[in-house]
């Protein structure tokens, strides 16, 4: 996993490659599958190089899709890919509001 | 200065409530958060009646233990703050939420992580169309929300999940075209399948869907049959006219805001996913941070429920609210609850095992495990089916599931199960039998039925558990439905009957001629014979 | 295992550097302590590609970056950088803002860079959507914005397809002379790897590691913390900066809005995994709506930390170290490497490659603090 030069099966067209599976961001399975061969190996990977799981689900629904996709390409199970980073806010929130944080006192 | 708690709850579903309860019953001053209109998390979805013993609030249906729990909540004084989004955990145990149009900092001395879990989704062509959702979503809209998620239903998933909902949304008045799901073998509970499977629904094991069809939302799926290498066969594709197609594949942790609170985590398959781990009470790599519930590892609301207490208990005991004599002893009881419900051919520990027989030496229905119904060559040689003159019991319970409400409701003591919760249910002949239709009532599973095979005028009467609506009335004609959900023989209803002990299980007696008294299974109305 | 030059880190600078190295045929092994390509800052920071607000010691590595290599990165990376050249304003609504933003803008000027002042309402035209509050800005139309992560992975990506061997999870602890030159790197894990030449390009890291061969690089691990919102339709095109400094930012192609923030409590975040505070966020809210009235409905979707490698004097060492011959270093970025790294990695490899630099690089030698 970490020697990224490890060999992986040559990269074939798939009839549902434009099958879409981040629905935020747009991002179909093909895109997924050459993102590997070009390298991204982890979950952070191919979220900061193609958005996956980055959109205003943050990752809700595809995780585990792309996850799938992911270890699929590379022949390795999914648990192995290592997580994906949970980052506030834990929900999208207008800027208006966070802009007005108060200390709840007593 | 910041307004600080003993505990902040996070997610008011059966973990995060039970340990308000329990911490607030210890002294603790606790608030609980959650994100939604309506507190008790799935709980208010799940109108169906729950399993387990006593203490597990068996028999009682899932609203119902969320109103008690909010009840307790509130006696106790816990503040349950609703439409309130966590929006992250900070070092120090500082939790920022959004509240109406602001956003505000509180402290915990203890944080309980509940926030539950999220859908999981499949891929196939069209999967994106409006009208495939979550079986959970589906759940939301009929039972909370009061909306039907379509009129024709293809449900992917055969696990507690697809077929309970298969099953209300039969109540709410769709059609459900099929249940369908790639693994070989029924994964929820027979029961549940079955009372499904009678009311015609058909089930396609081992296969998966090939695509949904239409263009701008659902107009049908098709569907295959996989080969052990999961790809479709050529030739066994089935299409069906849907408007919804419901997926019931799992059930993700929503365990990010653990991965922000600087809980360690790990990705285990056994619990469906990214998990903190967690010691014995709930508690994560954080001192002081706990989590339970389906967060922590993907289980039943009613396992929740006791997770949440332990976790109540843990923290009450880390703020020095109880001794950790008491923590031990008050844990103890707890975990031996949990223990209970971890027992038998579903327990956690048994996933991916291929059980061929029960735990009294009984062979397991195969046809449950691949069409939905215990097939009638099969039932005979399950310990609740017997025969004996004038009403009797009929327990079509075939699975060692923890569960033992029927034991208690019988006045007469007529059905056992023993100190043994998972223990098949079997039927004393020394007792007798007076069709009073509590254990009917009782049985979560609605596998009980009365019979009394023969009327002595060439009848045989079948009392079952019927949650439709409308109510058939007495003298309504019809025909009766086999385990298969296919028509048997006509049908006369002879009585119905309705007691608030039954709680909405209304008792529905059908005579049918009485060579089908073992067959006959169920009854429909509108199909006048 | 050997290669001619072993790049410590993979971030963008070892990313880059490993890129031209592998165009000129050279083999290069770069070695990522994380798990992750572009770990730190590279894939962390608010994307800006300023000669505006730059210590003169490093406009020639920008400017060169702007005129030879930024345009066409996206064609050499076959990969969209997102590099967009639509200007810089740095805005201001007091007096003393006007003060900072002058004194900024005269000495860009006096090195050759066109930065000038404007007034509140000029700034209106070249960015409609800001607010009456602005009352003055500092514009530079020739900097702009490029998007880190695009950039990042496509030097990973294109580096690895020219022959570059990465290996992540492998954290380097030591480097070891041999006979008098660098020569080894040794990772946690055991492994000693070998080179002819060692570039140290791992952030803060690198002064734990340049330290055991003896040479040190006096710099901190300062905190940056970034949010990013959903993505809404194009709006805008500058890169925005404050005289504060509260904020700064851009809108990206695929619509969201990067915005870097500051509290002032930066400096004295925990060591350790970087965490965002819980104020920081609301903070930058504030200050952006109070120039960006219309961004109040857009909803902030992500928010994350980063730590910088603070140098002494704000600007990096990029140095070969002819004490230990072999050894040459990359850090110290303080938080505005990326505007510069495509010129960085070309120097990188020049200087492993023992050719003439692009740009003469000694102001950022390592041995200018003795």
């Amino acid at each position: 996993m970490n020697d990224r030069n490890r060999e992986l099966r040559p990269f074939v067209p798939q009839p549902d490659d434009d099958m879409i599976v981040c629905r935020c961001e747009e991002i179909t399975k093909g895109e997924i599958r050459r993102a590997v061969h070009d390298g991204m190996f982890t979950l952070t990977e191919i979220r900061r190089y193609l958005r996956t799981g980055m959109g205003l689900c943050q990752g809700q629904t595809c995780t585990k899709l792309v996850k799938g996709i992911v270890s699929r390409e590379l022949g390795v199970r999914p648990n192995e890919l290592g997580p994906a980073t949970g980052r506030a806010p834990m929900r999208p929130i207008e800027m208006k509001v966070l802009a007005k944080d108060k200390e709840e006192t007593k | 200065m910041m307004k600080r708690y003993d505990m902040i709850v996070v997610g008011a579903g059966p973990a995060g409530l039970s340990a308000a309860i329990e911490a607030a019953k210890k002294g603790m001053h606790v608030v609980v958060y959650d994100e939604n209109a309506k507190p008790g998390g799935q709980l208010f979805k799940q109108i169906h009646k729950f399993f387990g013993s006593k203490e597990h609030k068996a028999k009682i249906r899932g609203f119902h233990i969320g109103e008690e729990l909010l009840a307790e909540a509130a006696e106790l004084g816990v503040e349950v703050v609703l439409n309130a989004i966590v929006i992250g955990i900070f070092p120090e145990k500082e939790v920022t939420v959004k509240v109406e149009d602001h956003v505000i900092h509180v402290k915990g001395d203890t944080i309980l992580i509940a926030t539950g879990a999220s859908e999981n989704m499949v891929t196939f062509p069209g999967w994106t169309l409006p009208g495939v959702i979550g079986a959970g979503a589906a759940q939301t809209m009929m039972n909370l929300h009061g909306t039907l998620p379509g009129k024709r239903v293809l449900m992917l998933g055969s696990g507690n999940v697809g077929l309970v909902v298969s099953f209300q949304l039969m109540q709410a008045g769709c059609e459900v075209v099929a249940v369908a799901d790639a693994a070989s073998r029924v994964g929820g509970y027979g029961v549940h399948a079955a009372k499904v499977a009678r009311c015609g629904v058909p089930f396609y094991l081992s296969h998966t869907i090939i695509s949904a069809d239409g263009e701008d939302c659902v107009t049908g799926v098709t569907i295959g049959e996989v080969d052990k290498n999961w790809q479709i066969i050529p030739g066994t594709e089935k299409h069906f006219d849907v408007d919804t197609i419901c997926l019931a594949v799992g059930l993700s942790p929503m365990s990010k805001l653990c991965d922000m609170a600087g809980c360690a985590m790990e990705d285990n398959p056994a619990k469906a996913g990214f998990v903190p781990t967690v010691n014995e009470y709930g508690e994560t790599s954080v001192p002081g941070i706990y989590a339970a519930g389906d967060v922590s590892g993907i289980e039943e609301a009613s396992s929740a429920m006791i997770e949440g207490r332990i976790a109540g208990i843990a923290a009450a005991a880390r703020l020095g609210f109880i001794s950790e004599e008491t923590c031990k002893e008050e844990a103890a009881k707890q975990e031996a609850a949990l223990e209970g419900l971890r027992q038998g051919m579903f327990a956690p520990g048994m996933r991916g095992k291929q059980i061929t027989e029960t735990e009294e030496g009984v062979e397991i229905s195969q046809n449950l495990l691949k069409h939905g119904f215990v097939a009638e060559e099969e039932i005979e040689r399950f310990p609740g089916v017997t025969h004996s003159a004038g009403v009797h019991p009929v327990i079509e319970c075939t699975q060692n599931i923890p569960c033992n409400p029927c034991q208690d409701a019988c006045p007469k003591h007529c059905i056992r199960i023993g100190s043994n919760i998972t223990a098949l249910p079997s039927i004393d002949p020394e007792k007798k039998c007076t069709g009073c239709g509590m254990c009917v009532a009782s049985c979560s599973g609605q596998a009980i039925f009365l019979v009394n095979e023969d009327c002595g005028d060439g009848t045989a009467e079948v009392t079952l558990p019927y949650e439709f609506l409308p109510l058939p009335q007495k003298g309504d004609k019809g025909v009766a439905l086999n385990r298969k959900g296919e028509k048997v023989c006509a049908a006369e209803v002879v009585h119905v009957r309705s007691a608030k002990a039954f709680d909405h299980t209304n008792l529905l007696t059908m005579k049918v001629p009485k060579e089908y008294a073992m067959k006959a299974r169920f009854f429909r109305e509108e199909e006048t014979a | 295992m050997n290669a001619e030059v072993i790049i410590v880190g993979g971030g963008i600078i070892g990313c880059a550097a490993a890129y031209n190295l592998a165009k000129n045929g050279v083999s290069v092994l770069v070695l990522e302590g994380s798990e992750n390509i572009g770990n730190g800052g590279s894939t962390r920071n608010g994307g800006g590609v300023r000669q505006s607000g730059r210590d003169p010691r490093e406009l020639p590595l920008v400017m060169y970056s702007i005129e030879h290599i930024w345009p066409q990165l996206s064609d050499m990376l076959d990969t969209n950088v997102e590099y967009y050249q639509e200007g810089n304003l740095r805005l201001g609504s007091t007096p003393q803002h006007q003060k900072i933003l002058t004194g900024l803008a005269d000495s860009a000027a006096a090195h050759g860079v066109d930065v000038r002042m404007i007034t509140g309402d000029e700034a209106r035209r070249i960015n409609p959507y800001l607010s009456e509050a602005v009352t003055c800005a500092s514009w530079c139309p020739t900097d702009g914005h490029a998007n880190p992560l695009m950039a990042t992975m496509g030097y990973y990506k294109m580096a690895r397809r020219l022959g570059a061997h990465f290996i992540s999870g492998e954290k380097v602890v030591e480097l070891r002379k041999i006979k008098g030159a660098a020569r080894q790197v040794v990772t946690a894990s055991g492994n000693v790897y070998e080179g002819d030449k060692i570039i140290l390009a791992a952030g803060y890291e690198s002064r734990f590691i340049a330290s055991t061969v003896g040479i040190d690089v006096p710099m901190q691990q300062v905190l940056l913390e970034t949010l990013v919102t959903e993505a809404v339709g194009p709006m805008f095109w500058q890169m925005l900066g404050t005289a504060d400094a509260d904020f700064y930012g851009h809108q990206t192609e695929h619509g969201s809005f990067v915005f870097g923030l500051n509290s002032g409590l930066e400096p004295y975040a925990k060591p350790g995994k970087p965490l965002s505070s819980s104020i920081a966020a609301s903070a930058a809210c504030r200050g952006i709506m109070h120039y960006f009235p219309d961004l109040a409905n857009i909803k902030v979707v992500r928010t994350w930390a980063g730590w910088m490698d603070a140098c002494a004097d704000h600007v990096p060492v990029i140095s070969k170290v002819e004490e230990v011959p072999g050894l040459i270093l990359a850090c110290g970025f303080t938080g505005h490497g990326f505007g510069i790294s495509p010129a960085v990695g070309l120097v990188l490899s020049q200087l492993a490659m023992e050719q003439e630099t692009a740009v003469d690089l000694s102001a950022l030698r390592y041995d200018r603090f003795q």
